[in-house]
């Protein structure tokens, strides 16, 4: 994919360290009596290779439509959305690709109930990326090694805690090595104690250079992985900068009682 | 000492009729299974035209459905057998047993279609969502995720299904198809002995449904895993 003197050096250097850019993009969705409940106004928003970018507001500000519009799970009404080169707003585009590199971890784990967790780690490896048995096997079991869970191989979800679930869905998604890792409130459903796990996770894959996309309400986290804040409200972007300026000192008037709100 | 027996139920006639009920099972078990899978894929078909969102594809099985539910079995028996035309592929119509089992299949498949639609109703959202994110198609999502756990959660009204069809079958002897009920009839008008001959067939059809809940729930503790 190699074309150089074609774009101009500032095209080129910015596609490449932009793996996400949301232009102008809105979504409408139709409620009870035809209501239409304005998810997303015109939220833009660009997001660079190897960046964890926290993405902060109050319920219903637009935060999960616009993670889950990222890899197509919501179709958007109008902008453009491009990850790592590919047009997800485009009707061409082909999702189940985009989606093999776009990791999601969600809030209830959605982890196959009929499937163990090893299974839960080579369905989609065998299904998806038609690997061997033998790889796919060998591959969940040295995730779920990773994620603190050899033991737990042979254990249904709902003989795992919520926290160990979590780690499961973490490692179903890292096995199909994604380069951008979506989190939509993964830690919002679990008992206290076992979201420390969970977070400490995340922090090493942030260290370890993956681009996420946290949707959190645990500002600990915000501010000791983040490299950025963007702050959402009535489905825009209203506020961005880095953690510290952030939480130290907000701009905005909403992002204040936000906030006041939960410190 | 069981004189007194043979006055009700005279066992020695139905020994001598043994190999005529033996074949009679044989043939309801073979209808049965057979209609039972052909009723189950058909009615999966239903089940995702009446959960499509287009409404072309929607209106056609609401209209299966109900018209197949709305009208007697009997009659539907009576139409395919007598009134389907030869059959294209085959060069002829169809025998009683093959127009017997269609017919079966038919309607079984309508009422199999709202178990499995109500099957894959009771799967989360969010379970589809899962596989979706990972990059399975639309096809992968229901044929590895969504479809396992709809029939392990129908399968105690499959299972109830499957019980009405073993006793639907019966109907067929009406077209002179050889079945169970079938055996019990050759043995009244043979002797004109009403006892020997539905009390049997009563029995038949009672063991055919004992084995068949024995097998379901074997299959459903080896399949079952933890849910
Ligand atoms: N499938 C849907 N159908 C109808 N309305 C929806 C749907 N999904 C989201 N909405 C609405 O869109 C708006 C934005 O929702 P969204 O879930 O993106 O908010 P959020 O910021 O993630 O909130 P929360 O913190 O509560 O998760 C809300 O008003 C919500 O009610
Ligand atoms: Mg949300």
């Amino acid at each position: 994919m190699s074309e150089p003197a074609t774009k101009s050096p500032g095209d080129t250097s910015a596609e490449s360290r932009d793996i996400i850019r949301v232009e102008n993009v809105h979504k409408v969705f139709r409620g009870a009596k035809d209501h239409r409940i304005v998810a997303l106004a015109g939220v833009s928003e660009v997001v660079a290779r190897g960046e964890v970018l926290v993405l902060l507001g109050q319920s219903g500000s637009g935060k999960s439509t616009l993670l889950r519009s990222l890899n197509g799970l919501e179709a958007v009404d109008s902008g453009r959305i491009v990850v790592d080169g590919r047009d997800v707003t485009d009707r061409k585009t082909d999702l189940n690709a985009l989606r093999e590199e776009v990791g999601m971890v969600f809030q209830n784990f959605n982890l196959f109930k009929h499937k163990t967790a090893l299974e839960n780690i080579t369905l989609p490896l065998e299904v998806v990326r038609r690997t061997s048995r033998q790889e796919a096997r060998e591959r969940a079991e040295r995730m779920l090694a990773r994620v603190g869970l050899a033991d737990w191989a042979g254990s249904y979800p709902s003989q795992l805690s919520g926290g160990q679930q979590q780690r499961v869905a973490i490692a179903r998604s890292l096995a199909m090595e994604p380069k951008v890792m979506l989190f939509d409130e993964v830690t919002s459903a679990l008992d206290p104690e076992t979201v420390g796990g969970v977070l400490r996770l995340m922090e090493e894959l942030a260290g370890e250079g993956m681009t996420m996309v946290v949707v959190t309400h645990e500002i600990g986290f915000a501010k000791r992985a983040a490299h950025r804040i963007a702050f959402m409200d009535q489905g825009q972007v209203v506020e961005r900068g880095d953690p510290q300026g952030f939480f130290a000192a907000p701009q905005s008037e909403r992002a204040q009682q936000f906030l006041e709100q939960i410190l | 000492m069981f004189d007194w027996l043979l006055d009700v139920y005279n066992y020695r006639v139905v020994a001598d009729y043994a190999s005529t009920f033996a074949f009679g099972i044989w043939r309801t078990v073979w209808i049965s299974t057979v209609s039972l899978l052909a009723a189950l894929v058909l009615g999966t078909g239903i089940a995702l035209m009446r959960r499509s969102r287009r409404r072309l594809a929607r209106w056609p099985a609401t209209v299966y459905v109900e018209a197949l539910r709305g009208t007697p079995l009997l009659v539907q028996i009576y139409l395919v057998y007598y009134g389907l035309p030869e059959i294209p592929l085959l060069g002829r119509r169809l025998d009683e047993l093959e127009g017997g089992v269609l017919a079966l299949s038919v309607h079984t498949a309508a009422y199999m279609a709202e178990i499995i639609r109500a099957g894959i109703g009771s799967v989360p959202e969010g379970q589809a969502e899962g596989a979706r994110s990972v990059g399975m198609t639309r096809w992968q999502t229901l044929r590895y995720v969504v479809l396992p756990q709809a029939f392990a959660n129908a399968t105690p009204p499959i299972i109830g299904q499957t019980a009405v069809l073993i006793k639907d079958s019966s109907l067929l002897s009406i077209i002179a198809v050889f079945e169970t009920m079938s055996a019990g009839l050759r043995l009244m008008s043979d002797r004109y002995m009403p006892n020997e001959a539905f009390l049997t067939s009563a029995a038949c059809f009672l063991a055919i449904y004992a084995v068949m809940l024995g097998v379901s729930n074997f299959a459903q503790r080896r399949l079952g895993g933890a849910t």
